[in-house]
């Protein structure tokens, strides 16, 4: 353990968590409206857990994905048809939802062995349309278009009856898939992952079985977004077709992107950044938006993201962790400044 | 039987029609691609920003004509391609030129962050309401042997090879075209053989954003409504290209027209005839596209890339 994050300081990480577990009872105090920050803040914490699987598939193998939002799909739907539909607890379908999802990771893994780059963001694209029409077509499990009314869960005798014993829930797990995909990393299976992204000829030739890390990135990521569906059904307790758009997949990546494509810290720090833009500071400027100009409601919203995403891209890659990690090393070794620490 | 067949052949020549325009889009970013590596994935919102900006100039000329006629389509066209020259010129400057060298996933991800801008850009100046899409040729039909061909179609059909025509004799016999070749197949060589690259780039830009923009001219009349979910079918013209292999213009009009074909057949009267046809005719292009990505991930036209370490 010692080993492993040797460079890193770890001191803050149980105040950190701690912190977390305080935070609601904080807000609690801070205002009335307590509940709808709660369930922002669920929502962030679901897709945190999404979004850094899907790190682990892009930022760190190299492969992109286009189509997240099906596997969030997959497994909201999955798990709901299991709870309430088959009868099984909560508990397991916990289990059971992020396995199913990561087989369907598995699968797309297949034509990613032959392609990259832009035609496996196509396909996954693709996938991402071809799951939408067939939650559809399944209309006898699925209720169809018409959506899906999801009962609540109860997670070892504990019934979680609102967001607030939600919160507990989804961000013990968050903290667990942090935990959990920073210790991937820094594992072999790690390693593999990023010596395949930096060069896939050098990573064959030094002896990584390209099929198998490849696929093991996709089911691994599928695994992730499973837990986030099945905590976004019994969070959301209605899912349809809409939840899941094309626009969602592409969210995902603005958050990864935003937060810095490579770090697992800088998924979470973008996804709570989108997440929280979306939800408390854009509505602000929507409200005054609309009285100068008629709008479709969303719209101005998605404008914001698009001009977010086109300039961190242009202007700052690494994304907001990058930016930190600068700033930190430039304080440490002040007076000999680095040049060209991070290409 | 005789029925089934009259309206499939019937459906072919919509489908050729749907596929043209397919093959008009996919030509606008296999002509990108070629000469820069970039993969737009905005050609579709910039089709759709072509279909917006023509019906203002027709509804424009036709308040100072009063009254619509050919003129007034003619001069709305011309001037949409004088929009087209300067669009085409600012997307080069916002997404090739920061982005020569980055990686391909940063380069997808800020033309998708593009065509986000273009379409809330787009839906926030034109307002909640969908338009109504004015048709130059009205609702007027040929018939031919049993089978109803609109004039629109034939219109279509006709412009795009036309077009096509065009860029195939551009890109062979002027130097203009050669130098964009010699661009795509090695920028370093030709920067040294004296070609302009930073010219050819945006010339290539502002070729797509043209062909972009006359394909939203041509669909816009299609359309029951004028909003911005047209710009999703931008994305159906990538199934195009691939099938007929990235970066190839030949391959980009076949794959075209093949999925369109495709499309327009399993949307009328298969889905009659076979019920599970009805269940995935919106999403036939996608299973075609990773059908074609498992068996032959270069395309009809396309040759297999050798990649160096």
């Amino acid at each position: 353990m010692k080993s492993r994050y040797q460079d890193e300081n770890l001191k803050w990480i149980p105040i950190l968590i701690i912190a977390i577990y305080l935070f609601p009872f904080l807000i609690k105090n801070a205002t009335f409206s307590y509940k709808y920050y709660l369930y922002i803040l669920n929502m962030a914490g679901i897709y945190i857990i999404l979004t850094v699987g899907l790190d682990l598939l892009s930022g760190f193998t190299g492969l992109m994905s286009l189509g997240h939002a099906a596997f969030l799909a997959i497994g909201a739907y999955t798990s709901a048809i299991l709870v309430d539909q088959v009868g099984l607890p909560f508990e397991l379908s916990l289990i059971i939802t992020p396995l199913i999802v990561g087989i369907f990771g598995f699968l797309i893994g297949f034509p990613a062995l032959r392609i990259e780059g832009m035609y496996l963001g196509l396909t996954t694209m693709g996938f991402g349309f071809i799951v939408k029409r067939l939650i559809i077509a399944l209309r006898e499990w699925t209720g169809g278009s018409a959506g899906l009314q999801v009962s609540k869960a109860s997670f070892f005798g504990i019934s979680i009856k609102n967001d607030w014993d939600n919160y507990f829930l989804i961000y013990t797990f968050v903290i667990l898939a942090v935990i959990i995909a920073r210790r991937i990393v820094q594992s072999k299976l790690g390693r593999a992952f990023m010596a395949i992204r930096d060069s896939e000829q050098a990573a064959q030739a030094s002896g990584i079985n390209l099929a198998k890390y490849k696929m093991l990135s996709f089911f691994i990521s599928g695994l992730f977004a499973g837990f986030a569906g099945v905590l976004f059904a019994h969070t959301n307790h209605f899912i349809s077709t809409d939840h899941f758009d094309i626009l969602l997949s592409i969210f995902f990546i603005v958050m990864v992107l935003v937060g810095g494509i490579g770090s697992i810290y800088g998924a979470v720090l973008g996804t709570l950044f989108i997440v929280l833009m979306e939800n408390l500071f854009i509505p602000m400027f929507e409200e005054s938006m609309a009285q100068i100009i008629h709008l479709k409601a969303g719209e101005f919203q998605v404008f914001i993201f698009g001009l977010i995403m086109l300039l961190f891209i242009i202007f700052q890659p690494q994304g907001l962790y990058g930016m930190w990690l600068k700033m930190r090393i430039y304080w440490k070794l002040f007076p000999f400044n680095p040049r060209k620490r991070f290409t | 039987m005789s029925e089934l067949l009259t309206g499939l052949l019937q459906e072919s020549i919509s489908g050729i029609a749907l596929g043209c325009i397919y093959a008009l889009i996919a030509l606008g970013f296999t002509l990108i691609y070629k000469a820069t590596e970039v993969v737009n994935f905005a050609q579709g919102e910039v089709m759709m920003v072509g279909a917006y900006v023509n019906f203002f100039f027709v509804t424009q000329f036709s308040g100072m004509a009063g009254g619509l006629n050919g003129w007034v389509f003619l001069a709305a066209l011309f001037c949409s391609i004088i929009f087209a020259v300067f669009f085409g010129i600012i997307l080069d400057y916002i997404i090739n030129r920061p982005l020569k060298d980055e990686p391909v996933f940063s380069i997808i991800m800020a033309t998708i962050s593009l065509a986000i801008i273009l379409r809330s850009l787009t839906a926030m100046i034109a307002g909640p309401i969908s338009l109504v899409p004015i048709s130059p040729f009205g609702d007027s039909t040929i018939q031919a042997g049993g089978i109803v061909i609109s004039v629109l179609d034939l219109a279509i059909i006709i412009s795009a090879i036309i077009l096509m025509g065009l860029f195939f004799f551009f890109f062979n016999n002027t130097r203009w075209g050669i130098a964009m070749k010699a661009t795509s197949e090695d920028s370093e060589a030709a920067q040294l053989m004296g070609i302009p690259v930073k010219q050819v780039y945006r010339m290539v830009w502002v070729f797509a954003a043209i062909v972009g923009i006359i394909s939203g001219v041509l669909l816009a009349p299609r359309m029951a409504l004028l909003d911005t979910t047209m710009s999703y079918l931008g994305l159906k013209a990538f199934p195009a290209a691939i099938l007929g292999g990235f970066g190839s213009i030949p391959g980009a009009v076949v794959g075209g027209v093949i999925l369109g074909i495709i499309e327009t057949v399993s949307m009328g009267t298969l889905s009659f005839h076979f019920a599970w046809i009805k269940e995935i005719n919106d999403i036939i292009v996608w299973i075609v596209l990773i059908a074609v990505l498992m068996i032959r991930p270069d395309g009809l036209f396309g040759i297999a890339k050798v990649k160096r370490v």
